[in-house]
């Protein structure tokens, strides 16, 4: 009964008064919250603090390499699927082509080409598949939804025909043993012996095999996506088609070769990622549930990183913050020792708490922003 | 039918030797829905026309037809004395022709400076990305030579009020290189400062004479005070043409409700016809059908031709 008010009480006392002395009180937060992803950064190092009070691990090195995949390869997906959903579409085929790109991969390597063009070559595949989505929503005028709803039904289907529903190795990702020899000092006399070392190739260490190859990956293509986003006429004309259609085709920006451009945008990041993971993995797997648990989380990235699913604002940014949050979740739970079953669960109920204070937080920063 | 209102003449194509722009025989059809019948009108060098019509004419499909944004079924289009097809609008513009649409295309989610620039972006070299502090600086050198107060120009305009929008659709046209403006209903949200201003804006242009304008308005005292010359759309036809020293707010006006007072006829005798059409299979309905009609129609003068009408569709 006494702890009804006393949460609110402090929350409503606090929020005038950030709003009325934005430059006075701590001036830090009130940089951050003046971002336009402030919120979610705020919501994501709360969380983050959270697991490190409860855990003794989650503040080690070792846990951030393994916190790595679970939001580096989000990071890649979300990137392009909100230059997709600034439009005011969505791209759901992105699963596909994450199932299919490192499979066609698998099979122009086994057709004798070197790895690095088998590696374009898939992604050109996924580049044309990205295109003719583009060409139905913009040319033909079918929801984006349904349209990429049916190629990825579409490609999922036809990566389990072309691999027959069985896993097969990533080419150039295989552990070679290496023999070295290594020239050892012993009492003064050197001794060269022999040793076997366990060695992936250059190409597994730059496509997704080395440590923090698939976060320098990300951080690429999330800082390249957002100045073309930010900085860009493409950008521009993005925002533009997203938040005026009609006024933008009316002012002479070309809605249609945006709209395609987009959408091959979106399934050459989403097959990069598929390459990259199965490549990280060492396995290519035909597994479509994967593939779509793996969509969900790149768009639920793009919607936590503040892009609206009625298009017309968001940032790649705002998506890799959004993936960051996601994943310190995942693995925080896990840390937590949350039982297997669990996990799901508390992961929902975490997503819809750490929105609800989003919410909140985004109302003091539109304090701090007009004051 | 012989006490309607007078049918207005078509007027026939025109011309004058300075024609910057020509537009003949023009028609659009949207699927059931005639917009332009048949549509000539001209456009002086240095001139301000103004365009009026009812709501639906087709003024605005007209205006849409000659910046690219639509391409008309039928009809001709001239720009200075050479055939003229653009093929979209960027065509038209590099052409040097550039509109403001009656819903301004404006960006919302963008910039006041993104806004003005929106197709003619400033970018750098060699790697074009936006030259966003030479833009702000040029936008804001326009607002200040058009007159048009905007306190901060790297707000979003969807925070700017509706006479602040409609400023910046018509400065960011005023400020392209074109030489014919076309302006869709430019006043329209505005107060009456604002409104002041932009007409001023448009008598400064016509002052400097390197630009020739089409305008449409509502307002038949900002047409004479702003144009040279009247059109007027009805029924999908030019069905006036008048310098405006030669017209005045009572004749556009007269023309206006003979139009209003034909089109009351049109839906009575709609009316009366819907009437007849049970009144056909049925004997005691169809008689009080007619009734209904007749009475109705009567207002209009057409009873006896809705009857004869009826009559023969029955017999």
């Amino acid at each position: 009964m006494t702890g009804g008010p006393a949460p609110g009480s402090p929350a409503t006392a606090e929020g005038p008064g950030a709003r009325s002395h934005p430059s006075e009180t701590n001036g830090l937060l009130a940089r951050i919250l003046s971002l336009r992803e402030g919120s979610i950064i705020v919501v994501t190092l709360v969380t983050a603090i959270y697991f490190a009070i409860n855990t003794s691990t989650f503040l080690t090195g070792s846990n951030f390499k393994s916190l790595l995949p679970y939001f580096a390869p989000l990071a890649i997906l979300a990137a392009g699927e909100v230059f997709v959903m600034i439009l005011g579409e969505i791209d759901l085929s992105i699963g596909a082509m994450y199932l299919i790109a490192p499979f066609i991969f698998y099979k122009l390597s086994t057709a004798g080409i070197p790895l690095v063009p088998c590696v374009i070559l898939a992604l050109l595949c996924c580049m044309v598949v990205g295109f003719v989505n583009g060409f139905f929503v913009a040319v033909v005028g079918i929801s984006s939804f349904v349209t990429t709803l049916g190629m990825l039904f579409t490609f999922e289907g036809l990566t389990l025909i072309i691999s027959h529903g069985a896993p097969v190795n990533t080419p150039g990702a295989q552990i070679q043993q290496v023999q070295v020899k290594v020239d050892h000092v012993i009492n003064g006399h050197h001794v060269v012996l022999t040793e076997t070392v366990n060695k992936i190739s250059t190409f597994a260490h730059v496509f997704g095999g080395g440590t923090y190859s698939e976060l320098i990956w990300a951080l690429v293509i999330v800082i390249v996506l957002q100045v073309t986003l930010s900085f860009s006429r493409w950008g521009l004309y993005t925002v533009a088609i997203g938040s005026n259609k009609l006024g933008a085709a009316e002012a002479g920006v070309g809605v249609r070769l945006v709209t395609v451009r987009n959408f091959i945008l979106c399934a050459l990041t989403a097959g990069m990622v598929g390459v990259l993971e199965a490549v990280r993995a060492g396995s290519v797997q035909p597994d479509p549930a994967g593939a779509n648990e793996i969509l969900f989380f790149a768009i639920a990235s793009a919607v936590i990183g503040g892009t609206l699913l009625a298009g017309g604002s968001g940032t790649v940014i705002g998506a890799l913050i959004g993936a960051l949050f996601l994943g310190v979740l995942q693995d925080g739970l896990i840390l937590q020792g949350v039982n297997a079953n669990y996990k799901l669960f508390y992961l929902g109920l975490a997503i819809i708490v750490a929105m609800t204070v989003n919410v909140y937080v985004q109302r003091v920063r539109r304090g701090y922003r007009s004051g | 039918m012989a006490d309607q209102a007078p049918i207005l003449p078509v007027v026939p194509p025109r011309s004058a030797p300075d024609d910057v722009l020509r537009v003949e025989h023009i028609a659009k059809r949207f699927g059931p829905v005639t917009a332009l019948r048949d549509v000539s009108l001209h456009l002086r060098k240095g001139e301000v026309l103004g365009l009026l019509g009812d709501n639906g004419s087709g003024k605005s499909t007209l205006i849409k037809i000659i910046c690219g944004f639509q391409k008309q079924d039928s009809g001709r289009m001239f720009l200075h004395g050479q055939p003229y097809q653009p093929r979209s609008v960027d065509d038209a513009r590099s052409k040097g022709i550039d509109t403001v649409y009656q819903d301004l295309a404006l960006i919302d989610e963008l910039s006041v400076y993104h806004n003005l620039f929106l197709r003619r972006e400033l970018v750098h070299r060699p790697l074009p990305l936006l030259a966003n502090r030479q833009m702000k600086r040029q936008a804001r050198a326009a607002l200040d030579e058009i007159g048009i107060n905007i306190p901060r120009i790297d707000v979003a305009v969807a925070r700017l009020s509706g006479g602040q929008r409609q400023a910046i659709a018509v400065a960011r046209t005023v400020n392209s290189d074109a030489d014919i403006l076309l302006l869709d209903e430019p006043l329209a949200a505005m107060g009456a400062k604002e409104g002041a201003m932009i007409l001023d804006l448009v008598a400064r242009l016509k002052a400097e004479g390197r630009v020739s304008i089409i305008m449409i308005l509502h307002n038949y005292v900002h047409v004479l005070e702003a144009c040279d010359r009247v059109s007027m759309i009805q029924d999908g036809e030019i069905a006036l043409d008048k310098p405006t020293v030669e017209t005045s707010v009572e004749e556009l006006t007269d023309i206006v409700v003979n139009e209003y007072r034909r089109a009351r006829i049109a839906a009575h005798e709609a009316e009366a016809r819907a009437g007849r059409g049970p009144g056909a299979d049925g004997g005691a309905a169809g008689a009080g059908g007619a009734g209904g009609a007749g009475g109705a129609a009567g207002a209009g003068g057409a009873a006896g031709a809705g009857g004869a009408e009826g009559a023969d569709a029955s017999g």
